[in-house]
């Protein structure tokens, strides 16, 4: 499919972050589009609004000025932003962000209480994407007992249990070490790939960068580049 | 996997903290099922000791709110003899007394010839000969508290008394007591003549809609008196009353503690798991999910806690009818109602201490929190 043709799921329109009543501005103007089934890279330094960018993308903030719109709605105009990461969103966190006294089985099945779903759907959907994901034989171990790279893929299962349209990943091998980084990201190219996902990764990681097929460059709170290739295989 | 999984992990993962909040929680609601069931069974056996003396109605004095009932002229009886329906009447004097050094006891004087003697089962010895015998039957709890056995001598205000019976009784009450004949208790009190209730008999066949004529006949012909079933006279009684205020006043206070327990409790579950509950806004839960987990939790351990605390105070009360000081002074009333009073209120404490937690909880900013470590 020609990508002109295909549906933009995120527009960022003319964002504006500030903090500390103004003091602070993390982002001083970004816009951009992102199609369905891309696979984009934010990069740059520390403290240029890559994070934030990506919270704002998430309704896990709200920007000072301009708007973000998901399939052309406005994020500011959900009633429930919850019901929106829930059904539409998967995140993967630097930090992974697992619940401590949940197994990992238990952890993948935690946001499926807020979709429809039985106690077997859960654990039979969890208990697949952690197979899947090659953890089959680690499913009851509880997050402390698993390595920085299994947990990072819980939480990737985490995040995919609900089947979103939009997967956010903030550093995602930022804490591993180099064998866990290229396991994870070896899923995350599969996870594009097979399951046509469209992927936002904020990385600091030039691995991260280039499995992408797009680049968003920032400095200062603005996007100062953006830079496609076009995928492996497509005329 | 359920969500009361995840609510049982929360607990269980902090589990010293939860056992102590569940430990206050069973002491709140052990005092509230015991000092209930006290209070019941203290009505009860009040209500027992007046329906195993067979009379259907008990007429008193109701200006007063005296629990020993209010001195009266006991000629009323014949005017009340000569009531449709009234087939024998027989008066009755009470009041608290200290004999020598031991606590006030209750002591009754009736009339020789009432029926109210006849529920009494004489263990040892003889009832008292005429109303001029210096003689006092005494309860077989009475008799081995105050360690006075059949011929002993009791001192009563300024008189000696020979104690010249023993008895039992299905009431507990009565068995803590001394009676002796009316005109002896009147002459000890210096009540000539008096009495504070006037047990009635009616006749076998009268129907429910007679009584009631009679009860309201009773209203009207004498100004100040009424006449009221055995139940009605235990409820209406003011050291019953007094009994049960005086319980809940003390659960009151006990529930405070509790739910401030709780709420402590669970309100620092919730700041230490401040990130936790950023995670799960971050990844969707719904506000009112958070709330539900919290409240949960409260409920959880304030049920628990509950059914420990019905169990402990169960235990606590049949302990202390059984120590021998108190062996047959009290009695426990143990009813479904008073189990679901207690579960109820224990459920109520977990909700009432889990409330502001869970608003706190809700009120997080899903950023914020997952920043908070």
């Amino acid at each position: 499919m020609a990508e002109a043709e295909r549906q933009v799921v995120v527009e960022a329109r003319g964002l504006v972050r500030e903090f500390d009543e103004g003091r602070v501005k993390a982002l001083r103007g970004v816009d951009f589009t992102i199609r369905q089934g891309e696979f984009v890279a934010v990069v740059g330094p520390s403290g240029c609004g890559k994070s934030t960018l990506l919270q704002l993308l998430g309704a896990l903030d709200a920007p000072t000025r301009g708007e973000v719109l998901f399939k052309g709605r406005s994020l500011s105009t959900l009633a429930d932003p919850s019901a929106f990461r829930a059904r539409s969103l998967g995140f993967v966190f630097q930090s992974f962000h697992l619940l401590p006294t949940l197994t990992a089985l238990e952890n993948v099945q935690v946001p499926m209480f807020e979709v429809p779903s039985t106690s077997r759907d859960r654990r039979r959907r969890a208990a697949e994407l952690l197979e899947a994901f090659g953890l089959g034989d680690r499913m009851d171990h509880l997050p402390v007992k698993l390595s920085g790279g299994e947990r990072q893929r819980v939480a990737i299962a985490r995040s995919l249990v609900n089947g979103p349209e939009l997967l956010l990943a903030d550093e995602p091998t930022g804490n591993l070490d180099s064998e866990s980084s290229a396991r994870v990201l070896e899923l995350m190219r599969h996870i594009h790939e097979e399951r046509h996902m469209t992927l936002v990764v904020v990385t600091h990681d030039p691995n991260v960068a280039r499995q992408a097929y797009r680049t968003l460059g920032m400095l200062d709170g603005r996007i100062i580049a953006d830079t496609g290739r076009q995928p492996e295989g497509t005329p | 996997m359920i969500f009361l999984a995840v609510v049982g992990k929360n607990l269980l993962h902090r589990p010293t903290r939860s056992l102590l909040t569940l430990s206050g929680i069973a002491i709140g609601i052990s005092a509230v099922v015991a000092l209930s069931s006290i209070a019941w069974g203290f009505q009860r056996s009040w209500e027992r000791a007046d329906s195993a003396r067979g009379a259907d109605l008990i007429l008193m004095k109701v200006t007063t709110r005296d629990p020993m009932g209010a001195p009266f002229d006991a000629t009323l009886r014949d005017e009340v003899m000569r009531l449709p329906k009234v087939t024998q009447t027989a008066g009755l004097l009470s009041d608290l007394v200290s004999i020598e050094d031991s606590a006030p006891v209750l002591v009754f004087g009736w009339e020789r010839d009432g029926f109210l003697w006849r529920h009494l089962k004489l263990v040892e010895g003889r009832w008292p000969k005429d109303d001029e015998e210096n003689a006092v039957v005494i309860g077989s709890v009475a008799s081995s508290i105050m360690n006075k056995t059949l011929g002993s001598k009791i001192h009563i205000e300024a008189e000696d008394f020979t104690i010249c019976g023993v008895f039992e009784s299905d009431a507990i009450i009565e068995n803590g007591c001394l009676v002796m004949a009316l005109p002896q208790l009147q002459r000890v009190l210096d009540k000539p003549g008096k009495i504070t209730y006037l047990y009635l008999k009616v006749a076998p066949d009268i129907t429910p809609a007679e009584v009631d004529g009679l009860r309201k006949t009773i209203k009207e012909k004498f100004l100040g008196f009424r006449a009221l079933t055995s139940g009605e006279v235990a409820r209406n009684n003011a050291a019953i009353q007094l009994a049960k205020a005086m319980s809940w006043a003390t659960s009151l206070l006990a529930l405070f503690v509790g739910a401030v327990g709780v709420m402590n409790t669970v309100l620092m579950s919730v700041f230490e798991r401040t990130h936790e509950i950023g995670i799960l806004l971050a990844i969707g839960w719904r506000r009112s999910r958070i709330v539900k987990m919290i409240l949960y939790e409260a409920t959880v351990l304030s049920f628990l806690g509950g059914i420990l605390g019905i169990a402990l105070g169960f235990v606590s009360v049949r302990l202390v009818e059984v120590l021998p000081w108190m062996k047959g002074k009290i009695e426990g009333v143990w009813s479904l109602e008073l189990f679901a009073i207690a579960g109820g209120v224990a459920l109520a404490l977990g909700l009432l201490g889990g409330l502001y937690p869970a608003y706190r909880a809700s009120r997080l900013h899903p950023n914020e929190a997952l920043r908070y470590e």
